[in-house]
């Protein structure tokens, strides 16, 4: 298979992944379309060239580390990691069905290019930190990004990280938070108060800016450290593309029908391609 | 025994820069020297031991051998979750040093009481538990995790453990170390209640009954050949510093049940009946029926029937 990346261009991934993530969970019957949605550019932008990792260097000490911490968006990381030849596109159609490789929450055993299975919230970003440190001491190159969403950080241990992180200097280290402003019940502000979100990862000491997490330059031009560890807050749409699944609690839930699989599709290439 | 197992890594990480010792911010005067002499090679997380185990989880993934320190139940059960996805589904060689098994902090109240950490540890997958008798085991044990490489828990007393065998023992990963032989049955423990275990066969053979008595500090990897000739030679006795629950004693009867093995077998651990009772550990141990009496009586009335 071809170990080059298909795609350089962000917008082309990130379209044909929509696609994709549409089909995947109209197929699985699965949950969580509107999170993918929402962080699919991210993704295109990491894995289409703003991070140093690419199917022919997985496998060394000093690449860029991306952890997807928000494992419910799974169908996101998959549909990019297939475009950009990672593994079979055929992995995508059975995803999360009998035996799959492809598993409903981002699993790493035996997909190449995941680096640290999640789905348990929380989790991504002390795994993460602890692959800095070592990175650190053994002066080892190579960024960590760890990608979570905003209902994450009612999580403690991303408090507790971003104290380690911090106490650590770790300017290996960037986080970029999703920030759709939906988690699983209801919007962020109104189950638990996230704002001022900036101001507290900067008190935290981290290096923190708030960009459009659907503006391709801006992500990419984001990605880079200082003297410590970077929060980047992307602000984003649940359900970016299809406006029917757009800012809308249930799509964190509802797989598409044939019918809205349709329009959705109508809708992308209308509006990007 | 937390002295041989800190000591016993700090020779090794000398020479093997890949071993790094994480702390919970615990082991104060334990540690020191650790820290002083490999600067490098420790990390104090702070309190968070979530995040620590993450954290260590992540910097093993890097190729490291890593050791999280800690007390009683805040490596294992504060950060069970972390330990199952991030440790053991994912293989990365992370050690769980717990210091303070059973009621070793018995005055420090049931927060302090590590007597569900076998259970829990034993229903974790791809998990390694090691539960040394004594210093010379503790000592062992560690030079078997670093070569292992594997998820691991290790079940350590605290201090001034006396010395369960006579001289250093040539442990095996897998094997029961048996500290004497006697032909009537056999008392079988884990951890540090050797003393309780090798003064009840003293009184069984004062009583005409001689048994032999061995440490198993494999629990994950239980000696089946040890098992065979013990349940054909007579009743045999679990000693554990834990709860009856899913502890040392059930391991042994689920893996008797696996292997279609017929014994006669009680168990002696702590059942718990008052979690609030305030003591030290002996009195705690006594109280909650882990006791030489309790083995001897339930020996007895096992070669009885």
């Amino acid at each position: 298979m071809n170990a080059q990346l298909s795609f350089t261009d962000p917008a082309k991934l990130a379209l044909e992944a929509r696609f994709e993530i549409l089909k995947m969970t109209h197929l699985a019957r699965a949950s969580h379309v509107a999170s993918a949605l929402s962080v699919v550019d991210i993704l295109s932008v990491l894995y289409a060239g703003a991070a140093n990792i690419r199917p022919s260097n997985i496998n060394e000490s000093d690449r860029d580390i991306v952890i997807l911490s928000k494992g419910h968006s799974a169908a996101a990381l998959y549909s990019v990691l297939a475009l950009q030849n990672f593994f079979p596109m055929e992995w995508l159609s059975n995803y999360s069905q009998n035996n799959a490789p492809l598993g409903g929450h981002v699993t790493s055993k035996g997909v190449p290019g995941v680096e640290l299975s999640t789905g348990s919230l929380g989790h991504g970003l002390p795994y993460g930190l602890g692959i800095a440190l070592a990175r650190k001491r053994d002066g080892i190159n190579g960024k960590v990004i760890v990608v979570m969403s905003d209902g994450e950080c009612d999580e403690g241990t991303v408090w507790e990280s971003a104290m380690v992180a911090n106490h650590h200097k770790l300017n290996n280290l960037v986080v970029i938070i999703d920030r759709n402003r939906i988690q699983s019940l209801a919007f962020t502000e109104e189950t638990l108060q996230l704002e001022p979100l900036d101001l507290k990862w900067n008190s935290f000491g981290w290096e923190t800016e708030v960009i459009s997490g659907h503006v391709y330059a801006e992500i990419s031009k984001s990605i880079v450290t200082t003297e410590g560890p970077k929060c980047i807050i992307a602000e984003t749409t649940k359900g970016k593309g299809v406006d029917f699944m757009e800012n809308s609690v249930l799509w964190h839930y509802r797989p598409p029908s044939n019918d809205e699989l349709n329009l959705a599709n109508e809708q992308l290439k209308n509006k990007y391609a | 025994m937390r002295d041989a197992f800190v000591k016993t890594l700090l020779e090794a990480a000398k020479t093997n820069s890949e071993i790094v010792l994480i702390t919970g911010d615990l082991g104060f005067g334990v540690l020191d020297e650790f820290q002083r002499e490999l600067p490098n090679q420790f990390i104090n997380s702070g309190i968070n031991e979530q995040t620590m185990m993450s954290l260590a989880a992540g910097y093993a993934s890097t190729g490291k051998i890593v050791f999280v320190y800690s007390i009683a139940n805040f490596p294992t059960l504060r950060c069970l979750e972390q330990i199952r996805n991030d440790v053991c589904l994912m293989d990365n060689p992370v050690t769980i040093v717990s210091v303070g098994s059973g009621y070793s902090y018995g005055s420090h109240g049931y927060s302090h009481h590590a007597l569900e950490d076998i259970a829990v540890m034993r229903a974790m997958p791809n998990m390694e538990i090691f539960s040394p008798a004594d210093p010379f085991e503790a000592e062992e044990i560690t030079k078997i995790i670093i070569q292992l490489r594997r998820p691991s828990f290790l079940r350590l007393g605290k201090s001034n453990e006396p010395a369960i065998h006579l001289t250093k023992p040539a442990l095996i990963f897998g094997n029961a170390a048996e500290l004497s032989e006697g032909k009537c049955g056999t008392l079988i423990f884990t951890g540090s209640v050797g003393s309780i275990a090798k003064n009840a066969a003293q009184i069984l053979e004062n009583q005409g009954f001689p048994v032999s008595v061995a440490s198993m500090p494999f629990i994950s990897n239980i000696d089946l050949a040890y098992l065979e000739q013990a349940v054909s030679k007579g009743p045999i006795i679990t000693i554990e510093e834990h709860s009856y629950r899913g502890g040392f004693g059930s391991a042994i009867l689920e893996f008797i049940n696996k292997n279609n093995l017929k014994a006669r077998i009680a168990l002696v651990a702590a059942d718990q009946k008052d979690l609030s009772q305030i003591g030290d550990q002996d009195f705690l141990r006594s109280q909650n029926g882990i006791s030489e009496a309790a083995v001897v009586n339930k020996f007895l009335s096992l070669i009885a029937n």
